[in-house]
């Protein structure tokens, strides 16, 4: 077994385990959590030294490294010839850095829910399940493989919110449900659709492998996503264009882009603090990871015919994001809304098709990965205390609770995207590439540039205002006596978790080269994959 | 005088060569008449001797269906077609009868009633309805098969409704009764109308004989179309798609849960295959009724899908939801049919076996907790899952399944008919068949509401009453755990259970 195996199914085993000890040995649970996924920090992080950072990605299993490929279903179907799926996994540098970041905010999910006490067994069972999914889906490199993942994700993240969540869960739950499942049904037909249009060179039958779908010379000609002879048009708009919207949309809901992000204020607002950190940390990240492993790298041809479109979803999503989390009382809403925002930059850098922008894009995503999950944290401190998390309701804190307003200045900062912090690089890099796109000619306009800063703009209007509203000025709050006793300052627990999240921040924000060396060869293969179509 | 002796040892002739042929539905017969004698004498003195009868006769008769693989043969005048097919779908069948035998006589238990050892020999004689559907092509034989399998249907519907320990669900026993035979026999009349028109238009009474399809070929347009849907009539009662689905409901709701579960799974395979033939057969001429055919079950399948899941939405009866399900999922079944390709039945074969599993194991968790908490509403499964984390998480993941999402059985095979019913429109190019396989993805969204209103009262929702563990003593609880395994276990190793259908 594989190391990359072993990230996936160590949470699998601990599911098992935690769901076989009986209750009364329930506070093992969390002990069994946090062993399981420093252990998976700690593999993900060898892997991260060991990697070959030489290694170019993308489209050929050369590229990858750590890769596992054993042959899982064979299944005759007659005359459709042979359902050929692998177990097939590897990471290259724009997924080994990904999967770094989800170990670290499992790890600090695990770390904020420590003192869950509503059922522990099924919570944290149910935590290590989505932790195997999300593992899986940052490393599968079968289509198939990949859809699994990404569907079994949700059924823990909907009992996640469902069961443990705030007043409305249910209506959250479904709607985060039925979101993911639209894109994700229609996917499944793309998926299809792509494997009786893809030939494996090496076996002649249809397969499901990715990178043989990245690849024009495995198209069957005149088949239904071909790259030669494909008249194929369904209302009138080419086959592989109506893929790749298909695969775009199912990603970007994940994203979220604006006007599909309506789930995500819902599902923060609704879920427990360490379900919205993975929402935020990692489930977001995975939007853009299947923009770029899948979008991207299997139909190149037409993600350059539709990046000025691309671009500005990423803007809308970058101002209104922005201007809603403006207008924003409940502080884990203005969060959730800064997500969009920043989730757009992700879009715009993308969009770029520059190996700048797109760098930044993929440094943006690792960045906002911390420091997202770092603010909702900051949010369940304060909510754990006085179980209220609308900004008026809070004045002065800073008096009240020093340290807290502290991390919570640092998080603010380095989240506005202050130089020496990791967003700053991300987004600078993504208006930098947005700016070179004219001149490299990938479609993008200069307009495009401008109008992102405006996004870093407003994100320091509401940040640094929700900053001036709770945290400085005469101590007031709204539960008077009561909430002045309970909200006590940051615990050690806490400061374990936070202190690192933020280090972390400074640290890429000094020396961003810790990601972009690892990243830099995958970026440029995917750039040069691109530019033939520019 | 002379002549008529030589055609009599002919005839003695063809009918003794055939009588091997039809050995695996003589074993049921002889099994039916043995559980009536067994229900008269034997009962009395060992009570499962009826159901030991039906056991042994669907064991036995299975082993004999199963010799017959890898030979087609035929049998009375090509009456009797034995082919791979045949065999596989009577293994299904037979299969699920044995969950479905224990399931009735865990109710019976529940229920108190005895000496109703009768209810297993209607089953065998539903079961030689379903076995001969399955083996001919010849609309007589399909004619009686139907007829066999509708009136053992009807009875077993009613057969509890004299149960006077409960009025109300006694009262909504028979009245189910009433719909399902006057539907029924509606329909049955109406198919024989269009059989009999279609006899007259070809003199020929098999479906896949080439006289039968030139007199439908040369038959005036309008009236070989109305016979045509009027024979559809019939498929579609024992189908139950829209617009003949309007039985299903009530009857799935009034009739006692495993016979529910017989109802919405076996006579579905049975009139799949049939259906299948009569497809394969007509499409693969290029006349018009092969079009009609075509065009009828992409229609009624796009509709059946809809119709079920969206009325499915506002039900709040576990047992009507499920029947509202089953009508999607034979909108489902009917893409299923639209996209096997001729003489390959892996994915027919693997889409129904797998969805007989899930609603087995639905309908047995519903059963289970029917006995438990007296109730199939919804409603009443509220808070249960904290005290009953194994039923519900079985109860969830057949849900899953049903829905179609991986890592289970039902997502493979809704991938194996999507894969199919693509490649089919790759060739073809019909823009109709892109509506079916957008309607298919669209509805498995559309049942995740409803199907996910399990989890949500169970999990979800807080019950009024205090928190209680179900007493885990019943075939049921086993039974429904057996099927959830193996949606799993199917799910991540489809090979397992495709492998069976391709030897």
């Amino acid at each position: 077994m594989g190391l990359l195996s072993l990230l996936i199914f160590l949470p699998l085993a601990a599911t098992l385990l935690i769901l076989l000890l009986p209750a009364n040995l329930q506070k093992s649970y969390r002990y069994i959590a946090l062993g399981i996924t420093l252990t998976q920090f700690f593999i993900a992080g060898s892997l991260y030294l060991q990697f070959d950072q030489s290694a170019a990605g993308i489209n050929t299993v050369e590229g990858y490294q750590f890769v596992e490929q054993i042959p899982w279903i064979r299944l005759s179907l007659g005359s459709l010839g042979q359902l050929e799926i692998d177990y097939f996994l590897g990471v290259d540098g724009v997924s080994l850095p990904l999967l770094l970041l989800c170990a670290f905010v499992m790890l600090m999910a695990v770390g904020a829910s420590w003192n869950t006490s509503k059922s522990p067994k099924g919570y944290f069972a149910l935590i290590m399940l989505l932790n195997m999914a999300v593992m899986g889906i940052f490393t599968a490199l079968d289509f198939f493989l990949f859809y699994i993942f990404y569907e079994v994700m949700l059924l823990p993240l909907y009992f996640l919110i469902g069961i443990w969540g705030g007043a409305n869960r249910e209506y959250a739950a479904i709607k985060f449900f039925i979101y993911t499942l639209f894109g994700s049904v229609f996917m499944l037909l793309i998926i299809v659709g792509l494997y009786f249009s893809v030939i494996n060179p090496e076996t002649g039958a249809h397969t499901f492998n990715m990178l043989h779908m990245m690849n024009p010379d495995n198209y069957v000609d005149g088949s239904f996503f071909a790259y030669l002879n494909n008249y194929n048009e369904v209302l009138g708009i080419p086959a592989r264009m109506i893929g790749f919207i298909v695969l775009f949309i199912a990603f970007a809901i994940k994203i979220p882009i604006v006007p599909l992000h309506t789930w995500l204020p819902d599902a923060h607002v609704e879920a427990p603090t360490p379900v919205s950190i993975i929402l935020a940390g990692i489930l977001l990240k995975i939007g853009g990871y299947g923009i770029i492993r899948v979008c991207y790298s299997i139909f190149p041809d037409m993600t350059v015919d539709a990046n000025w479109w691309l671009g500005l979803i990423g803007i809308i999503s970058i101002l209104y994001g922005a201007l809603n989390a403006l207008a924003q009382t409940d502080l884990k809403r203005l969060i959730a809304y800064s997500s969009v925002s920043h989730m757009g930059f992700v879009l715009l850098g993308l969009a770029s098709m520059t190996a700048e922008g797109m760098a930044g894009a993929v440094f943006q995503m690792i960045s906002h990965g911390f420091l997202s999950a770092a603010l909702f944290f900051l949010v369940g401190v304060i909510y754990d205390r006085v179980h209220d998390r609308y900004i008026y309701n809070f004045r002065g804190l800073a008096s009240l609770m020093p340290a807290y307003t502290g991390f919570v200045a640092v998080a603010f900062f380095a989240s506005l995207g202050l130089p020496g912090f990791s967003a700053f690089i991300g987004e600078a890099f993504v208006i930098i590439g947005t700016f070179n796109a004219e001149s490299v000619g990938t479609g993008i306009p200069r307009w495009m540039a401008i109008a992102g800063s405006l996004g870093i703009l407003l994100s320091a209007v509401y940040f640094l205002w929700t900053l001036q509203r709770m945290f400085f000025g005469q101590t007031r709050v709204k539960g008077g006596e009561e909430w002045l006793t309970a909200l006590k300052d940051v615990t050690i627990r806490e400061r374990i978790v936070l202190f690192p999240t933020l280090a972390l921040a400074l640290l890429l924000g000094v020396m961003p080269s810790l990601v972009f060396d690892t990243l830099n060869s995958s970026v440029l293969n995917l750039v040069s994959l691109l530019s033939p179509y520019f | 005088m002379e002549g008529l002796t030589t055609q009599i040892s002919t005839l003695l002739d063809q009918i003794m060569v055939s009588i091997p042929v039809f050995k695996p539905e003589l074993i049921l017969i002889t099994a039916f008449i043995g559980s009536i004698f067994a229900s008269l004498f034997i009962d009395q003195r060992w009570k499962h001797g009826s159901l030991s009868f039906a056991i042994a006769g669907i064991v036995l008769s299975a082993y004999y269906v199963y010799t017959q693989l890898g030979q087609t043969q035929t049998g009375f005048f090509g009456m009797l077609q034995i082919d791979t097919l045949s065999v596989y779908a009577r293994l299904i069948i037979l299969g699920l009868l044995l969950p479905i035998l224990l399931l009735i006589q865990q109710y019976t238990k529940d229920n108190g009633i005895k000496n109703l050892g009768e209810i297993y020999s209607i089953l065998l004689a539903a079961t030689i309805g379903m076995n001969l559907l399955t083996i001919s092509t010849n609309w007589l034989m399909v004619f009686i098969g139907i007829e066999t399998l509708s009136i053992s249907s009807y009875i077993l519907v009613g057969y509890f409704s004299e149960n006077k320990k409960n009025v109300e669900t006694a009262k909504l026993q028979s009245e189910a009764t009433m719909k399902y035979v006057l539907f029924g026999s509606v329909c049955a009349a109406v198919m024989l109308y269009g059989l009999s028109l279609i006899y007259g238009f070809t003199g020929n009474l098999d479906f896949t004989s080439t006289a039968h399809i030139q007199g439908l070929i040369v038959a005036p347009k309008v009236m070989s179309s109305i016979a045509i849907l009027f024979v559809f009539v019939g498929i579609g009662f024992k189908l139950g798609f829209v617009p003949f689905h309007l039985w299903t409901p009530d009857v799935y709701q009034g009739a006692p849960t495993p016979i529910t579960t017989f109802l919405s799974t076996v006579p579905k395979v049975a009139a799949l295959i049939l259906f299948q033939r009569l497809f394969e057969s007509w499409t693969s001429t290029l006349f018009y009724f092969g079009e009609l055919t075509m065009l009828f079950i992409t229609v009624v399948g796009i509709v059946t899908m809809l119709v079920g899941n969206l009325i499915a939405l506002r039900q709040s009866d576990a047992k009507r939801m499920m029947a509202y399900s089953s009508i999607g999922h034979t909108g489902f079944l009917l893409m299923a049919i639209i996209s096997s390709a001729s003489a390959d039945y892996t994915t027919l074969l693997f889409y129904v076996s797998v969805y007989a599993i899930m609603t087995i194991g639905v309908f047995a968790i519903i059963q289970f907790l029917e006995k438990n908490i007296g109730s199939t509403e919804l409603v009443a499964y509220s808070g249960l899952g904290k005290s009953n984390p194994v039923l519900f998480t079985v109860f969830t993941l057949l849900g899953i399944a049903l829905i179609g999402l991986p890592p289970t059985a039902g997502f493979i095979g809704k991938l194996l008919v999507f894969t199919a019913t693509f490649d089919l429109y790759q060739h073809t190019k019909d823009i109709p068949i892109l509506l079916l396989l957008i309607t298919g993805a669209l509805t498995s969204v559309i049942s995740l509401f409803y199907y996910f209103k399990i989890p949500l009262f169970a999990f979800l929702r807080k019950g009024e009453s205090t928190e209680r563990t179900l007493p885990i003593n019943s075939v049921a609880y086993f039974i429904a755990v057996v099927c959830g395994i193996a949606m799993l276990l199917y799910g991540l190793f489809p090979n397992l259970l495709s492998g069976l259908f391709s030897q």
